[in-house]
């Protein structure tokens, strides 16, 4: 058949079109409506909003008197250090909670996928912190970081080490954040960890151990290679989540000392809504969400092939 | 795993992962039935007492709910979360009908424009929101509070999986009887997909009663004060806070959601492990 008569065929069944269908199409747009229409609202004209308003000077009280920049917040980004400093602070908070929720996610969920008792018990335990919020994690952190009546303190004292001064000190404070949202997160990650042994074929490991391969020898060069994938996509979830980090800054930290731990959220945060500057918030946001994006992008790219094994 | 074979190392481990997770909450619950001075004389040494009340007193637990505005907070949070898991669940269930059960021209468009906002972080998109809900004149209001997170990509991601796996002979006899779309939705599809349901409520649910950065913005009138709001202006660590009184509302504020969590744990977790796919 030619060309021409294909696309003669398809208009004449687009012609054709029964009642039927188009009552279809009715019905179809009609159940999608609700929903298509709350997220043009909320996701797509915001994100029309934000690429026009970083080009422009204003303030949330009184958004109408905006003035045109051009690139003056972009190039305010470049000029000042603030941008520059946060988004530094909070690569390092994001790589210290990946280097930590990875390795420790990892043999959790080795733990939990073994035939070993109490594993329920501590499915149970690490997914606390998982479920319970920010907030409340960082209240509780903040009172067992506290210099003089804190916990941390106390084991410290106990083992006859010097009492730290953890969040009020510009070396550790960072630190801790990344420590304290890695606890909250690593029973997340043995979750998804877990996902992936559990598809992992276990005749693979039985007949390298009956081939005489070691435990090590199967966890390294079975297990792990096999869970490439999984990591990959564990170690993107904890960055993104880690990038978007508000709570430790807001309630622990102020962003200090010495601006520390002024992560980009809560820069943004400051920015737009104690500084009225509306404009320059709306320029960092847009630089977060090409970050992120360019991460996520990254990711889809690197997991296009499916490396099977 | 043959690793942890030796039943002392076992021990040794379990204990530590105990220590490390558990260990905090114990102490946070138990304070909050201590007095202040207490509290701050069983730190040091450490021993039981840092983790039991010995005397429990429930001070904290009446100077929180005369003093403060947390059982307003905890309504507003309640009707929230409630509304916010009616309407996703309502929203994305009709979107994946839609996606999945009707065949019509523009599905895959429709669907290309939802894909796209799953990889928008939600944060970056705060200050054009606040503007966006506060001219509808809908800040300081809880439909504010709920209103953009509705139309879930993960919600509608979650579901749609779930309809694709229906078989299409379920429907195929309600239409020869005659029913339409509408009563194949309610009463075929529907009552087949009730743990995917269950699955997104569940952390439709957490999402909501643990937000903060949204209704910290959207939100600060004390009449539409969230649970996560009244807790974060209690905890400030700069204005001498009451220690047990600031223990006791963490305990509140979490306790719905760790018995939730207990009760449909499965659940839970299997949704979380899903919600990663959204990054």
């Amino acid at each position: 058949m030619t060309a021409i008569d294909a696309q003669g065929t398809v208009a004449a069944a687009r012609a054709r079109r029964t009642p039927r269908q188009k009552r279809d199409a009715r019905v179809a747009y009609a159940f999608l409506a609700p929903f298509l229409f709350l997220l043009l609202l909320f996701q797509y004209v915001p994100l029309a909003m934000m690429a026009k308003n970083a080009f422009m000077d204003y303030s949330l009280l009184n958004p109408d008197a905006a003035k045109f920049v051009g690139l003056l917040n972009f190039s305010d980004m470049l000029y000042f250090d603030d941008a520059r400093e946060s988004l530094a602070a909070t690569f390092l908070f994001a790589l210290g909670v990946v280097a930590i929720v990875i390795p420790l996610g990892f043999v959790l969920a080795l733990f939990l996928d073994s035939k070993l008792p109490a594993r329920g018990i501590v499915r149970t335990i690490i997914m606390l912190p998982v479920v319970t919020s920010a907030v409340v994690v960082a209240t509780m952190w903040n009172f067992l970081l506290d210099p003089s009546n804190g916990l941390i303190n106390g084991v410290v004292t106990a083992m006859g080490l010097p009492r730290q001064p953890f969040l009020t000190s510009p070396d550790q404070a960072l630190v801790m954040i990344a420590v304290m949202t890695a606890w909250q997160q690593v029973g997340f990650a043995a979750i998804l960890f877990l996902g992936g042994l559990q598809g992992v074929p276990k005749e693979l490991a039985e007949a390298a151990r009956i081939d005489g391969a070691t435990a090590r020898q199967v966890l390294w060069n079975i297990t792990i290679p096999l869970l490439s994938r999984t990591t990959l996509f564990v170690v993107v979830i904890m960055t993104v989540f880690s990038l978007q980090a508000f709570a430790p800054a807001f309630l622990m930290t102020d962003g200090g000392p010495q601006d520390s731990t002024n992560l980009i959220v809560y820069h943004i945060y400051k920015t737009a809504f104690v500084m009225q500057n509306a404009g320059y918030a709306s320029a960092l946001s847009v630089l977060l969400l090409v970050i992120v994006l360019g991460i996520s992008l990254l990711q889809m790219w690197l997991l296009r092939a499916r490396w099977n094994y | 795993m043959t690793r942890f074979r030796k039943p002392l190392l076992l021990a040794a481990v379990l204990a530590l992962i105990l220590v490390c997770f558990f260990a905090p909450f114990l102490w946070i619950v138990s304070n909050s039935f201590k007095p202040q001075l207490g509290i701050f004389s069983d730190v040091t040494p450490i021993s039981w007492r840092t983790f039991l009340p010995l005397d429990p007193v429930a001070e904290n637990y009446r100077s929180l709910f005369a003093r403060t505005n947390i059982l307003h907070a905890l309504l507003n949070t309640a009707i929230v979360a409630a509304g916010q898991v009616a309407l996703t669940l309502l929203l994305c269930s009709m979107a994946a009908y839609a996606l999945t059960r009707i065949t019509f021209r523009g599905a895959k468009a429709v669907f290309v424009l939802i894909l796209l906002t799953f990889l928008l972080p939600v944060e970056a998109l705060l200050v054009p929101l606040y503007q966006v809900v506060s001219g509808l004149g809908l800040s300081n209001t809880l439909t504010g509070i709920m209103i953009p997170w509705i139309a879930s990509p993960f919600g509608l991601f979650l579901l749609k999986q779930a309809f694709e796996e229906l078989p299409r002979d379920l429907e195929d006899a309600a239409r020869i009887d005659g029913a339409g779309h509408v009563r194949i939705f309610v009463s075929v599809i529907l009552p087949n997909v009730k743990v995917p349901l269950l699955t997104l409520g569940l952390v439709t649910f957490l999402f909501s009663w643990n937000s903060f950065l949204w209704p910290l913005v959207i939100a600060q009138s004390p009449d539409a004060q969230v649970i996560q709001v009244a807790i974060a202006q209690q905890g400030s660590p700069t204005q001498l806070p009451n220690w047990g009184e600031t223990f006791a509302g963490a305990t509140v504020a979490t306790l719905p959601l760790i018995l939730l969590f207990l009760l449909l744990q499965k659940y839970f977790t299997q949704g979380m492990a899903m919600s990663g796919i959204k990054g």
